[in-house]
């Protein structure tokens, strides 16, 4: 990014510098320098997640992140994070589908900590049976938070695992509760060795930092680590589907809601980009059509198209939800008709072209703020290099989006958002005794 | 170059208004917030929600433009209009590119000075807020919260929630709003904030011609600041929810107003105790040695009046009377047994080392100033952070955490499947059993 030194908003350009390195043992390491703010966002990110796993372990590799604080030959369990907080740090750890990302954004001056303590964790990594047995409960408890107590953690679950058939996205990420709970130590211990190594990871440091104290930084305390021939790629495709699916899911609920789930396409398809504006012009706002149609009106309490924008969106062809939540005494049938109904009108009448101008502007304005962020640049740039293999991606952002037209816009509309391709999993509230009745929620 | 605490400016309008800035120099964006300085602490008894609902109300419509208006308006310049109620405070903000900052005065300045208070909306309003509380009665963590501080507060300020009860959603009508604004609006009793890559010499041109016009009818509300007499009494209650897996547990005492000079002890002290994360004794305690919740914090709300003390986490539901014993134990062991030098040392270099990067964005910059202006804390506040931090030894910890920790004082609210906690709750002393209201 170049930056102004003065109050110019006038010469600001959005773009963001990166330097990039290999180490000789397969490292990728990305460097953003940029010297506004005394800090830095160290990011680790391992190109494994839960797209990786296989029936029977599933929710190991989000499992495997919470073991990754848990001590290594010379830390104990949680020393980590208590080290690097106590130098004013916030560190945390993501699992997505695709990866797992390690992150200390902290002051500059104890960038050298954050990266001994980072190669520390992967050489000496301890894994015991008390460790893993004492973070399998804590996951059982996050799961139960996330997704059996939740509104609709089970709800969503119930869509991905009826759109995916093939695909390993059809699980989600924490995992079934019945593969949490029969995970062995060992399973864990053959994951590491296939995943956690400096070929398979993404280095990013984003901040104040000079690209080669950074490199020497990052050679000093990861170069010794052997290298190890990087996973076979995988390749796997969900089959076009070829008509709707519907689904039920009953559980005790104040709501009555369902969801709508149409494949789409990974962050590397250049459809993403008509995609995210179509999902903004839709529902980002209270000017959107679904806003106005649904909402406003408090037809439904909630009718919002989610589709993960770059650089969020999934490697693989992603899932856009149109979550519709009832707004109290509306029938849930004539909402899901009234709704088919406004994208039949979309895929006849597309946008208009302040429609689309407005969702230009709201995307040029979400990322100008973001990159005020040296967490956010550093993400920008480590999942745009993990999911398509080109980082220098993330300055084309921008005018990929100011690229499209009212045209490809009805075009992914038309292509997309179709019956066909479309899953609709309801949630149909039932009484505390009939829920009961129905077995119990995992 | 590098500044890491930014220069403040600030300027009073003739009508009162103050005005308070930072020339921001990362990204080409811009936060302005008007923040009248009273909220949902005068939302009177059964209306819950007027001071919110009314922040809303604001951008529903203005003598020039209709929602709809406005928001393609707003949302054609990448921009967002947010309102919000909240303790001692209702703000309207609008962030957006600082090329469009005049546009973006003018359009806040209007909706804060001219709102039209359109009937119709309000029906509209009303059917959104009864849909919102419909969903959020199905959230755990929502419903334990929100039933907690009624338990706890009963009829005194706080113990609402800010948003709106079931209860309020009919009570609530136009007259409550346009009073509400009629009160509390008044530029004596508000300031604007911006902070935005934008020279202070342009924002203040802008403002006085934007703002140095509005005035107001009448003076807002006596500040709520007294702490309330009639409490909940200690002990463990228990709010059955047959359909989850896991109990939420709320637990919790008075606390001190933002006011109190204990303050930065204090945050210490709380750090030590639940805030600090992986740092701190209960997290350390429940979930690294027990494994028995994914988290676990605890809050002192410091507010204009004091606000409450509260440990929240959740457990599956057989673990419920373990981990409340445990929460207990934890406090009365700070409590009585102090910090170690170690403890506060890493808590007085994570306050110090993290305080500049949470000033990274306009956003956050744009918060402190907020807080600075409500509870009066000066305008060198963010100079003498540091110092104060550092400034704060062993023994004012300890003091502190003695003085206001109170584990014999502890009320407990406990949401979950009582058929499968119930039993182990009761042998922990006297268990009162509560419905939802």
């Amino acid at each position: 990014m170049t930056r102004s030194r003065s109050l110019s908003a006038a010469g600001w350009q959005p773009e963001i510098s990166i330097v990039s390195y290999r180490l000789d043992n397969g490292l990728t390491l990305f460097v953003l320098p940029d010297d506004t703010v005394a800090g830095v966002s160290v990011q680790l990110h391992y190109h494994v997640g839960s797209r990786n796993e296989i029936p029977g372990i599933t929710g190991i590799s989000h499992l495997f992140e919470h073991l990754m604080f848990r001590g290594t030959e010379t830390l104990g369990p949680e020393e980590f994070s208590r080290l690097l907080q106590s130098k004013g740090g916030e560190i945390n750890a993501f699992t997505t589908r695709d990866h797992t990302s390690y992150f200390e954004n902290l002051p500059s001056v104890h960038l050298e900590l954050a990266l001994s303590l980072e190669a520390d964790r992967l050489r000496f990594l301890k894994l015991d049976e008390e460790n893993f047995q004492t973070e399998r409960q804590v996951v059982v408890s996050e799961r139960k938070l996330r997704s059996v107590d939740s509104p609709f953690g089970l709800v969503l679950e119930q869509l991905f695992a009826t759109a995916y058939t093939q695909h390993p996205y059809a699980w989600p990420i924490i995992g079934w509760d019945q593969d949490l709970r029969r995970l062995t130590l060992r399973d864990c211990l053959t994951y590491f060795r296939s995943y956690y190594h400096p070929g398979n990871l993404t280095l990013v440091i984003a901040g104040d930092v000079r690209p080669d104290d950074a490199r020497d930084l990052v050679d000093r305390h990861f170069g010794q680590i052997p290298a190890v021939s990087p996973p076979a790629p995988l390749n796997v495709v969900e089959p076009p589907q070829r008509g709707e699916r519907r689904a039920v899911f009953k559980k005790v609920s104040m709501v009555e809601a369902f969801f709508a789930g149409f494949h789409v396409v990974g962050l590397g398809h250049p459809d993403i980009y008509p995609l995210t504006l179509l999902a903004v012009i839709l529902s980002g706002g209270n000017s959107s059509r679904f806003y106005q149609q649904f909402v406003r009106p408090g037809r439904a309490a909630e009718m919002q198209v989610e589709l993960s924008p770059p650089p969020w969106t999934s490697q693989d062809a992603d899932l856009l939800v149109i979550t519709a939540v009832a707004g109290p005494d509306v029938s849930l049938a004539e909402l899901e008709g009234d709704l088919w109904k406004q994208l039949e009108h979309l895929h006849h009448a597309g946008v208009t072209a302040a429609e689309l101008a407005r969702a230009k502007k709201l995307l040029r304005s979400q990322t100008v703020q973001a990159l005020a962020k040296n967490f956010y640049r550093g993400l920008l740039v480590g999942l745009f290099h993990l999911k398509t293999g080109d980082a220098h991606h993330v300055n084309q952002m921008l005018k990929l989006f100011d690229a499209v037209t009212m045209e490809d816009i009805s075009r992914v509309a038309r292509h997309y958002l179709r019956e066909d391709n479309r899953t609709v999993v309801t949630l149909q509230p039932v009484s505390p005794e009939e829920s009961a009745n129905l077995g119990s929620l995992a | 170059m590098r500044a890491p605490i930014p220069d403040i400016y600030q300027f009073r309008l003739p009508n009162g208004l103050n005005l308070m800035g930072v020339e921001y120099q990362r990204v080409p964006w811009v936060s302005l917030t008007l923040m009248a300085k009273r909220g949902a602490e005068t939302d009177p008894l059964g209306k819950a929600g007027v001071a919110d609902w009314t922040a809303e109300f604001l951008t529903l419509g203005t003598t020039r433009r209709s929602q709809l208006q406005l928001a393609q308006d707003v949302e054609s310049l990448g921009a967002h209009l947010h309102a919000r109620g909240d303790w001692d405070a209702t703000c309207i903000s609008l962030d957006g590119l600082a090329e469009d900052l005049p546009e973006l005065l003018a359009i806040l300045a209007e909706v804060v000075q001219t709102p039209a208070f359109p009937e119709e909306e309000l029906f509209l309003l009303r059917e959104r807020r009864r849909a919102e509380l419909a969903q959020i009665m199905d959230e755990p963590p929502e419903l334990a919260s929100r039933r907690y501080y009624r338990l706890f507060f009963r009829d005194a300020p706080y113990g609402w929630a800010v948003r709106g009860e079931p209860e309020s959603v009919d009570a609530i009508d136009l007259s409550d709003l346009r009073a509400f604004y009629c009160r509390e609006f008044s530029p004596a009793a508000a300031s604007l904030v911006v902070v935005g890559m934008i020279p202070a010499t342009q924002v203040e041109t802008e403002v006085q011609r934007l703002w140095s016009a509005w005035q107001a009818d009448s003076t807002a509300s006596p500040p709520y600041t007294l702490a309330p007499t009639n409490l909940c009494p200690p002990g463990n209650y228990l709010l059955d929810r047959p359909e989850w897996s896991q109990s939420e547990i709320r637990l919790g005492h008075l606390g001190l107003p933002r006011s109190h000079p204990d303050y930065f002890p204090l945050r210490l002290a709380n750090y030590i105790l639940g805030e600090g994360g992986f740092s701190s004794r209960l997290m350390t305690r429940i979930r690294s040695e027990l494994g028995l919740t994914y988290g676990i914090k605890s809050l002192f709300h410091f507010r204009r009046a004091p606000g409450p003390f509260t440990v929240s986490t959740f457990t599956p539901a057989r673990h419920t009377a373990q981990v409340v014993q445990e929460i207990r134990a934890v406090i009365q062991d700070l409590r009585e047994g102090g910090v170690s030098p170690q403890e506060l040392a890493e808590a007085k270099s994570y306050f110090t080392g993290h305080f500049p990067l949470s000033l990274e964005t306009p956003r956050a910059l744009s918060r402190r100033l907020l807080s600075m202006d409500l509870h009066n804390l000066g305008l060198d506040y963010l100079k003498l952070y540091t110092e104060r931090i550092n400034a704060v030894g062993l023994a004012d910890v300890t003091r502190a955490a003695q003085a206001h920790l109170h584990p014999e004082a502890l009320v407990a609210l406990i949401a979950g499947p009582a058929a499968l906690c119930q039993d182990a709750l009761a042998d922990l002393g006297p268990l009162t059993i509560i419905d939802e209201n």
